[in-house]
Formats: structure tokens, C-alpha cells, sequence
């Protein structure tokens, strides 16, 4: 039971370290990507508050969103909000890393206006049951 | 007579309490024997009861945490996929083989292919590749 205990806490600090180096990872390829002109926006990954009604069993207790920011400057339309969404939806391998360590809402919107879409990470990953 | 009579009662005290102090020092040798007893449960319950449950948990995170991500990739597929995928859904469509049985089929399993990775740009380049040596299209 204590060796559960040690246990949680140390997998605890280890999905906060490895949570943060995934952001770092994200924002730093956005960046390169857009200084080297591969990319015409700049996006920014950040955590955010995320839908509670998203849970599944490896979320966290609170900040339960991934949110992507792109910095466009202007209003992005719906469907450039849900492609830049499918593309990362589609990496079953991001997916899965971002559902592990506690994220359970992916959200994507503008710098501009209060349009966003937002999805459900449980729904693209088949999760077995614990 | 009443000097015998008090020894007796003394030497009969000494024997009570002496068997008094014996019967307390074996209540503390079967409580130790308890505590130990209930300390092995704990471990075992520990031991069986939680660590499968979490070791198959554990066992899905750190799968999951092998996995190399192509940031890159995903961010370049974000902006330019969409192009790469129309040019190819048109130039690899399988109605412009109708006539060549053989090209047919390789547009067929292609176009699918395609469709799959539609928001992959590095997919979608490496079949754009395939493209242009199975069925000799031009870009």
C-alpha cells in the first residue's frame, strides 16, 4: 500500500515533467516552422481550464485541456479551426500520449474573435478498461 | 502457628503474582504474534490486490511515452496538406485508368491510400513519390 502510494506521487511529478516537455516540444517545432516559413501561422500550445463532461480515466483533476492557439491576426473561419483539429487528431500516436498524461479536451481558436472548436480525445483512441 | 500462617499467605501472594506476571508477558508475545500477523496481510493485500491493477495502467502509460512524435510534421501537415491532398485526388483518381487494367488497380489501392493519409503531408509526399514511378504522372 505505501509502495502505491510512492508510487502515485512519483508518476505524478513524472506526467508534470513529461506534460511540460511536450508542450516545449510543440511550441518550439511551431516556432521553427514558422521562422523557417514552412508554416505561415504561428501556433502555440498552452493547457487551459478543458470540459469536464470530456473525463476519462487517466485525466487529471484539474486543467484538463490541450489548446492551440494560432496567431493569425484575423478570424479564422470553421474550417480552417477543424482541419488544423483533424490533423492532430489523426496522429493516433499524439493522441494517445496526450490521453495518458491527463489531457481529455483538445481546443483549437484564433488570437482573434471568441470562436473555438473543441473535441473529445476518448472518442478517436479505443481505451481499455482498468 | 500465626507466623506459618503469614508465610503461607506471603509465599502464596508471591505465587499469584509471579503467575500474574507470567500470563501478562505471554498477552505481549501473542499481541506482537498479531501485529505481525496483520502487517503480512497488509503487505499481501498490497501485493495482490492493488499492483495488478496498476501495473497494467502503468503498462499502457509507458507504451504510450515510448512512442517517437513528428512535431514537424504535424504543424507542416496543418497548413499544407489540404493542397498536396487535391492535387493528388485528382491526378491519382482511378477513373483516369479506366482503360489499363493493371494501372487501374496500383490509382485503386493509391487513392485509398491517399484518402487515409489526407492529413499527413509526409504520408502523402512519400505516395506522390509512388505516384509518379507506378503510373508515370507528372506534377
Amino acid at each position: 500500500m505505501l509502495n502505491n502510494t510512492w508510487n502515485s506521487i512519483v508518476d505524478w511529478f513524472r506526467d508534470r515533467s513529461e506534460r511540460n516537455r511536450l508542450l516545449r516540444s510543440f511550441n518550439e517545432s511551431a516556432r521553427s516552422s514558422f521562422v523557417s516559413g514552412v508554416a505561415p501561422t504561428l501556433l502555440k500550445a498552452t493547457i487551459s481550464k478543458g470540459e469536464q463532461s470530456y473525463r476519462h480515466q487517466f485525466s487529471d483533476w484539474l486543467n484538463t485541456g490541450f489548446r492551440i492557439q494560432a496567431f493569425t491576426g484575423r478570424v479564422l473561419s470553421k474550417d480552417e479551426l477543424i482541419h488544423i483539429g483533424k490533423v492532430i487528431l489523426n496522429d493516433s500516436i499524439l493522441v494517445r500520449r496526450l490521453i495518458v498524461l491527463g489531457w481529455d479536451t483538445l481546443e483549437i481558436h484564433g488570437d482573434a474573435g471568441s470562436f473555438g472548436c473543441r473535441w473529445q480525445l476518448k472518442d478517436y483512441i479505443p481505451l481499455p478498461n482498468f | 502457628m500465626i507466623d506459618t500462617l503469614i508465610q503461607d499467605s506471603l509465599t502464596i501472594a508471591n505465587k499469584a503474582l509471579s503467575h500474574h506476571q507470567h500470563s501478562v508477558k505471554s498477552i505481549d508475545i501473542w499481541m506482537w504474534i498479531a501485529f505481525v500477523e496483520f502487517g503480512i496481510l497488509i503487505f499481501l493485500l498490497g501485493k495482490g490486490g492493488f499492483k495488478s491493477k496498476e501495473t497494467a495502467r502503468q503498462k499502457f502509460k509507458k507504451e504510450s511515452l515510448k512512442q517517437e512524435i513528428d512535431f514537424s510534421n504535424i504543424i507542416n501537415s496543418s497548413f499544407n496538406s489540404i493542397q498536396l491532398y487535391d492535387e493528388l485526388k485528382v491526378k491519382c483518381h482511378p477513373d483516369k485508368f479506366s482503360t489499363d487494367k493493371e494501372k487501374y488497380d496500383i490509382a485503386e489501392a493509391l487513392f485509398q491510400e491517399i484518402t487515409k493519409n489526407k492529413t499527413n503531408i509526409k504520408r502523402l509526399c512519400e505516395l506522390k513519390i509512388e505516384a509518379t514511378q507506378k503510373l508515370n504522372i507528372n506534377f
